[in-house]
């Protein structure tokens, strides 16, 4: 019988398999840095707590462009509307932004 | 039996693989603007998932109840003497004013916040030098001492120094020291913030004395909120009345799909499935016709050819899935969602920096899954057995 000279290429599949095995992998490997950086943010929660009632702050500092973005719980509705009548909200985060239904 | 249909299966998505990559280019380009579709779909989904939680985790903190005084549709300042009509209602616990406010910087075009209150009276009040990063919180007889967010120490451009001055409304100059910093892992929360005591945030703002920006007021008993801020509704009409359980809410509902740059991103996702659903079922090519014949005539089933498609629609959708999500992950996550901070930020000239971190649940990624995959083996599996019922004669007699 004769030897074959070159090696059988791998089937598809096995390919396919090796390809998706690599991307989970990848995956898990964001998994475990994500369970540290929680571990870390659990850490930080504490000072958030304090800083959140000692100050009584009702908003997250994201978008400080406009008063209704920067505190959209505590702006009255009407405020990005209220430079004048028939006035249109221009800021861009107003796009990011749901306005709070009242 | 079950080893032969496996083998069967195997034989199959063997072909699936081969077909594919027989049709490289095109397969690649569906596999990238699919990707690149879930991908912007998965980091929407991260980053307002990733904002509501923190808001969820941070804000059962936030004052029990908030009263503002409106007036002609606006938000206007509070009469101090507001608190003699509360010590009325049973079950307050405690009321402090507070003078807060936005103060534009017009050499920096920045917008602050200032807050004045005595942070003593506040609960947790005695802590919040735990929150600072170096220095003390401004006592109540602390003139002009301050406790700033980093932004502000950057905007301010405070290298070493500890004073810094802020116009009145006459243009007059007012000094501040620097008497505290906000720790950077509070940015979220402190980033553009700039607290003092309330006599001189009254004398910053050039606010009238007993009138105030807002009253924050603690119940007794937190069950009581609710009834509480019904009777202050009854005490006094002209005040908007915001309970913790309102705010709260604000933030669960304030990032959502309906929003502008959510609908774009959906309708995004949702043209490009028109155009591939659009693309599919208008019909296979006469190379994929004749494919198909040739696999008839050799003997292959109507429902081997529907499993052929199958099998190819879930490699590339699946594939497509995971690279998508995976990099969204990576954008929200490791670049601090770079691509969405244009619109997330806007002309804000103070941006703190984010430390998003995305709770994926199972739901999640089935939802991404729902919009995306089962389209897509929707709309290429009809087709397919359109083409796959085909008299294999008239495929190749054409």
């Amino acid at each position: 019988m004769m030897r074959n000279r070159f090696p059988e290429p791998m089937r598809p599949a096995l390919v396919f398999a090796l390809l998706l095995c690599l991307l989970l992998a990848f995956d898990g490997a964001l998994f475990i840095d994500g369970l540290a950086r929680r571990k870390a943010e659990y850490a930080t929660l504490a000072q958030l707590a304090v800083v959140t009632s000692g100050l009584g702050l009702t908003d997250l500092a994201v978008a400080t462009e406009a008063r209704y973005t920067r505190h959209p719980a505590v702006s009255d509705p009407v405020a990005p509307f209220m430079d004048h009548p028939g006035a249109i909200e221009h800021f861009p985060t107003g796009a990011f932004w749901l306005p709070p239904s009242r | 039996m079950a080893q032969r249909n496996l083998e069967k299966q195997l034989n199959i998505l063997d072909y699936a693989l081969s077909s594919l990559w027989r049709r490289r280019l095109k397969s690649l380009s569906v596999l990238l603007v699919f990707a690149a579709v879930i991908f912007l779909l998965a980091s929407f989904q991260m980053v307002t998932k990733a904002l509501s939680d923190k808001a969820r985790e941070v804000l059962v903190h936030t004052p029990e109840i908030t009263l503002q005084k409106m007036s002609v549709g606006r938000q206007e300042a509070i009469p101090l003497a507001y608190r003699d009509r509360l010590a009325g209602i049973f079950g307050i616990r405690r009321v402090v004013p507070r003078i807060w406010g936005y103060y534009f910087d017009e050499v920096r075009l920045a917008n602050y916040t200032v807050m004045g209150m005595a942070v003593e009276e506040m609960p947790d009040g005695a802590r919040l030098d735990t929150a600072l990063a170096s220095g003390t919180m401004p006592g109540p007889a602390g003139q002009g001492l301050v406790a700033i967010g980093q932004s502000i120490k950057k905007a301010l451009a405070l290298e070493g120094r500890t004073t810094f001055s802020l116009f009145r409304p006459d243009l007059s100059l007012k000094a501040f020291e620097v008497s505290g910093e906000f720790s950077p892992d509070t940015d979220i929360l402190t980033n553009d913030l700039v607290v003092m005591n309330l006599a001189d945030a009254r004398d910053l703002f050039a606010i009238p004395a007993g009138l105030v920006t807002d009253l924050c007021v603690y119940v007794a008993n937190p069950q009581e909120i609710d009834t509480i801020a019904k009777k202050i509704s009854e005490t006094m009409p002209s005040v908007r009345v915001l309970t913790r359980p309102q705010i709260q809410k604000t933030y669960q509902v304030v990032f959502g799909w309906r929003s502008g740059f959510g609908s774009i991103c959906l309708l995004t996702a949702l043209a490009a499935f028109v155009i591939l659903a659009w693309d599919k079922a208008s019909g296979l090519s006469p190379e994929e016709r004749r494919e198909i014949a040739i696999l008839k005539v050799l003997g292959w089933q109507t429902s081997d050819i529907l499993v052929v498609r199958f099998w190819e629609s879930v490699i590339v959708s699946g594939l497509a899935c995971v690279v998508g999500m995976t990099a969204a992950y990576i954008h929200v996550v490791y670049f601090a969602a770079s691509l969405f901070r244009p619109v997330l930020m806007g002309w804000s000239v103070l941006r703190p920096d984010l430390h998003l971190l995305p709770r994926l649940a199972a739901g999640d990624i089935l939802l991404t899954l729902a919009f995306t995959v089962i389209p897509y083996l929707a709309a290429t599996v009809i087709p397919a057995w359109r083409s796959a019922t085909v008299p294999a004669d008239s495929a190749l007699g054409g």
